[in-house]
Order: C-alpha cells, then sequence, then structure tokens
C-alpha cells in the first residue's frame, strides 16, 4: 500500500474514532450493550421532554400477562429535525422496537430502531434515516 | 458480524482506489487547493474573512447575525498526524470521508446485537468535511492540533472528568454535562454528537448566544462596560463583546475552573469572532487560550450554515433529566447483589462542584 493509501485509510479510521465527540449523558452507566431486546408491544404515550425522550410501551407476554417498558429515545430537537413529531406516534399503534435493556434488568431499554406497522423502519434520533435530506448546494 | 466485516472490506477496497486517485492528485499539489474548493484567501488562518455578499444589517444598523445556526460536519477539531501541515483533503479523499459519512446515516439499521451502543443510531454529527475540504477544525498552529500542555497542564491530566463504567455512589461522581449543569466552553462551541446549533439574538447593545447543548444562554454586553472583578468567576465565565468591523468579538474571562476542558483552570480566555459571510454562512473564528495549560493559543475555524427550518427547540436539559436518576438505581442494585462495591473511590476524594 503506498503511502497516500496509507494516509487515507488512517484517516477515515481516526474520524471514525473521533474522541472529541461525545454525547452529554453516559449510556454504559445505564444500560447494557450486552442485552439487546426486541420488544412488539402497543404504544401508550411517548414523553417529549428534555434532555431525551422516552416511549411508554405495553408489551404483551406469552402468558397473557402485559409489562409496561420504557425506551428511551434521541432529543426532541434531533427527532423534530428529523421530521418525527409529537403527531408520527399515537397511543395504540402497535410497534416493533430493538434496544439495549437497562444493567439491572429493569424493563427500561436504550431504543435503537422501531419498527412501525407498515414495516417502515426508524431510527430513534439519528439523522439520515427514513427521509434523508439532500445537502444545501453549497455544501456539496 | 459477518455484515460489518464484509462493510469493512469494502470500505476499505473503497478507499484504496480513491488513494489512488488521491496520489495522482497530490503529487506535486500537496498544499495546494483543489479546483472546486474555495479560495485559499477565504480559507486562511489569518483574520476573519471579507464578507463576499451582502450582509444583513440590524434596524439600528449593526451587522445582522440572528438566527439558528448549523455547524455540523464531519471533519475533526484536531488534524490526522499522517496528515501533518496539509490543510485541505483532496477531492478523492473528500468524497470518500463524505461517502462513508452518508452511508452511516442513510443505511438502515443493523440487526439489534451485542456489543453496540446508542451512539451509534442517536448522532447528527452532520455528512460534510468542514468549509468543503478542511483536515482538522483548527486552523492554527499550522499542525492543525492543540497545542503541547505546559508542565502544569499535563499534572492536571485525567484529573476529575466523566466515570462512565464506575460505580457511582453519588451523582457527584458524574460529569457536570451528565449532571446538566454545562456542556462547558469551549466544548459548547465545537461539533459533537447531536444537537450542533446555536442561536444568536441580538438588540442594541447586547447580543445572546444561546447553545443548544446543553442549554447555555450567553448574553453579551456591547456597550464596553468594564468585565468582572477577577473575584467574581462562573461556570461559563464572564462575556464581554465589541464590533471589529462587521465582526462581532466576543471575549470570556473569568471562568471558574469547576468544569475543566482538556486540563483547562480559571486562566481560561475565549476569543470568538462572529462574521457574517452573507445570508448563508456565518464564520466563527475561536481562540482558546490558557497559559497554564497550553504552550501558546489555538485558534478554530468553524463556518455555520442556516439551520434547516430554524427550529431551536428548548433543550432544558435538567427537565426531566432521568438518566441521573436510573443510572443511581442500577448502582445501588449492583451493591445490593454484591456486583459492585458500594463506592467507587473514598468521599473525599471526589471533586464536590
Amino acid at each position: 500500500m503506498d503511502r497516500a493509501r496509507v494516509v487515507l485509510v488512517t484517516v477515515i479510521v481516526a474520524l471514525g474514532v473521533s474522541s472529541s465527540l461525545r454525547a452529554h449523558h453516559s449510556f454504559a452507566a445505564e444500560f447494557d450493550a450486552n442485552q439487546p431486546v426486541t420488544l412488539k408491544g402497543t404504544v401508550v404515550k411517548m414523553d417529549w421532554v428534555n434532555p431525551h425522550t422516552w416511549i411508554h410501551l405495553d408489551v404483551k407476554n406469552p402468558d397473557g400477562t402485559v409489562t409496561r417498558w420504557m425506551i428511551e429515545g434521541g432529543t426532541p430537537n434531533t427527532l423534530v429535525r428529523r421530521g418525527f413529531t409529537k403527531k408520527s406516534l399515537e397511543a395504540g399503534t402497535e410497534i416493533t422496537i430493538q434496544g439495549y435493556r437497562a444493567k439491572n434488568g429493569a424493563n427500561r431499554a436504550n431504543g435503537a430502531d422501531m419498527i412501525l406497522p407498515d414495516g417502515k423502519r426508524l431510527f430513534l434520533g439519528s439523522s439520515g434515516t427514513g427521509a434523508p435530506k439532500e445537502a444545501p448546494e453549497d455544501q456539496k | 458480524m459477518r455484515s460489518r466485516v464484509l462493510g469493512f472490506v469494502a470500505v476499505t477496497f473503497a478507499l484504496g482506489l480513491a488513494g489512488i486517485v488521491g496520489t495522482a492528485q497530490t503529487n506535486g499539489a500537496q498544499t495546494q487547493t483543489p479546483a472546486a474548493g474555495p479560495t485559499t484567501a477565504a480559507r486562511g488562518a489569518g483574520p476573519a474573512t471579507a464578507a463576499k455578499g451582502k450582509v444583513p444589517r440590524t434596524p439600528w444598523g449593526d451587522p445582522d447575525l440572528q438566527g439558528v445556526w448549523d455547524y455540523r460536519t464531519i471533519t475533526p477539531l484536531e488534524r490526522n498526524r499522517e496528515l501533518g501541515t496539509r490543510e485541505f483533503y483532496t477531492e478523492a479523499e473528500k468524497k470518500a470521508l463524505e461517502d462513508r459519512a452518508g452511508r452511516r446515516m442513510d443505511a438502515p439499521p443493523e440487526e439489534i446485537r451485542p456489543g453496540l451502543n446508542h451512539s451509534q443510531w442517536w448522532t447528527d454529527p452532520g455528512r460534510f468535511v468542514s468549509d468543503g475540504y478542511r483536515t482538522s477544525l483548527i486552523v492554527d498552529p499550522p499542525d492543525g492540533r492543540v497545542p503541547a500542555l505546559t508542565a502544569d497542564g499535563r499534572a492536571r491530566q485525567g484529573r476529575g472528568g466523566n466515570r462512565n463504567n464506575a460505580v457511582n455512589a453519588s451523582w457527584l461522581d458524574r460529569g457536570d454535562q451528565e449532571r446538566c449543569i454545562t456542556y462547558g466552553l469551549p466544548s459548547a462551541s465545537l461539533p459533537t454528537l447531536y444537537n450542533n446549533n446555536i442561536r444568536i439574538v441580538q438588540a442594541p447593545g447586547t447580543a445572546v448566544i444561546v447553545h443548544e447543548m446543553i442549554h447555555e444562554a450567553r448574553v453579551v454586553p456591547l456597550d464596553g462596560r468594564p468585565r468582572l472583578n477577577d473575584n467574581v468567576r462562573a461556570w461559563i465565565g464572564d462575556t464581554r463583546g465589541r464590533w471589529e468591523g462587521d465582526t462581532l468579538v466576543v471575549e470570556t474571562t473569568n471562568f471558574n475552573g469547576k468544569h475543566s476542558y482538556r486540563g483547562s483552570t480559571t486562566g481560561l480566555h475565549l476569543t470568538e469572532r462572529y462574521t457574517r459571510i452573507d445570508e448563508g454562512r456565518l464564520e466563527l473564528r475561536l481562540t482558546v487560550s490558557d497559559p497554564t495549560t497550553w504552550e501558546k493559543p489555538w485558534t478554530v475555524l468553524l463556518p455555520m450554515r442556516p439551520t434547516e427550518g430554524q427550529l431551536l427547540l428548548e433543550y432544558a436539559c435538567h427537565e426531566d433529566n432521568r438518566s441521573m436518576f436510573n443510572l443511581l438505581e442500577v448502582a445501588r442494585d449492583a451493591e445490593k447483589t454484591g456486583k459492585a462495591p458500594s463506592r467507587s473511590e473514598p468521599a473525599d476524594d471526589r471533586q464536590e462542584r
């Protein structure tokens, strides 16, 4: 591999792990990356609160009982910029959410993505999903 | 996992091809401006770029900087050392980086599996290289990196901060941003995982800079009043502003030192220069100085564009900060089951804030 290619690959890798980027609260202190969960249930409500949104989901268990889960979502600002508004997820909607469970086994999870009744997948809070927007002309 | 490995191989292969193109473009022209890039004069590290278009003005005649401004970018704060003093990517490098960022943003999520965490899907860092081709946000010093630490600065490294994986005896163990106190300066002015917007509001003799992350509204007096006495200190310092031509110059001092940026102290001094280049571009040149921490000052160039929809909901971080309750509950439950010690460290060693 010539030097230019080494430089380019190094640059790409470096960008991917840039340590200057950080969220404002810890995932690791609250959720377990080794406990992925898939939850199919009915939306009870969605809290549009700062600093992060929360979806309340009633999940039916195999024995017929129902467990209420709370799913953490992205920041209200980020969701709205993505076109995801208060009207996007009405109570009673059947959805599937994938995420990571709370470390202490509580019925809480950090939401990674959501599958709507029509099969459409939405990320819970990131950009560029669902309806990716084109960049302004002068940014291309 | 397999798809990730294949993806990495594919990306590496694509980058390899891009690298070949890059070689052809960079031979003998390592520091030249790519043909499609902005002019050298518009990209240098010197004084603020002159306005190119008609700069809007307030009814009282000041340049109008008002609005919500988006500074997302995939350009890192510091340049990769391999690039030395090279300020700009080649066209091929830029394309490879932006294509990669775009794929990351647009691709459907992978099936859930152990090992990921929210940062992969919750982020909003943008998809474009800053200023078209920049290899770092730092434009001075020439290596595009934060200068060397002083001896004192080195001694302070690693103290305090956020202990993400520690057992948390108290909210006092958590970082300032997690406690919704402040994202800190200059952090709140620099691109991060999401919430990369500011709002500027002006009135005669005053400007206000609102940082989306995590909620600071910094009031900037422009009437020439003296700065506060050295004994009066604040989390985000004391700010004064003035106009130099069409550039709003904002000086911030009097930090209380409780929130440290890379070891910075009460000696932190920030100089922000906001220049409206035209309707669609605001430029921030931010100079960071702390002689007790870094051997010399350093300067960031951060171009911004109007945020789509001009939307900036109030980000009142502490309003419903359930994460703090939840993570402390996790820690207490871990203690009950004997999976973790009851304290991460002696209480008197924690930073009281």
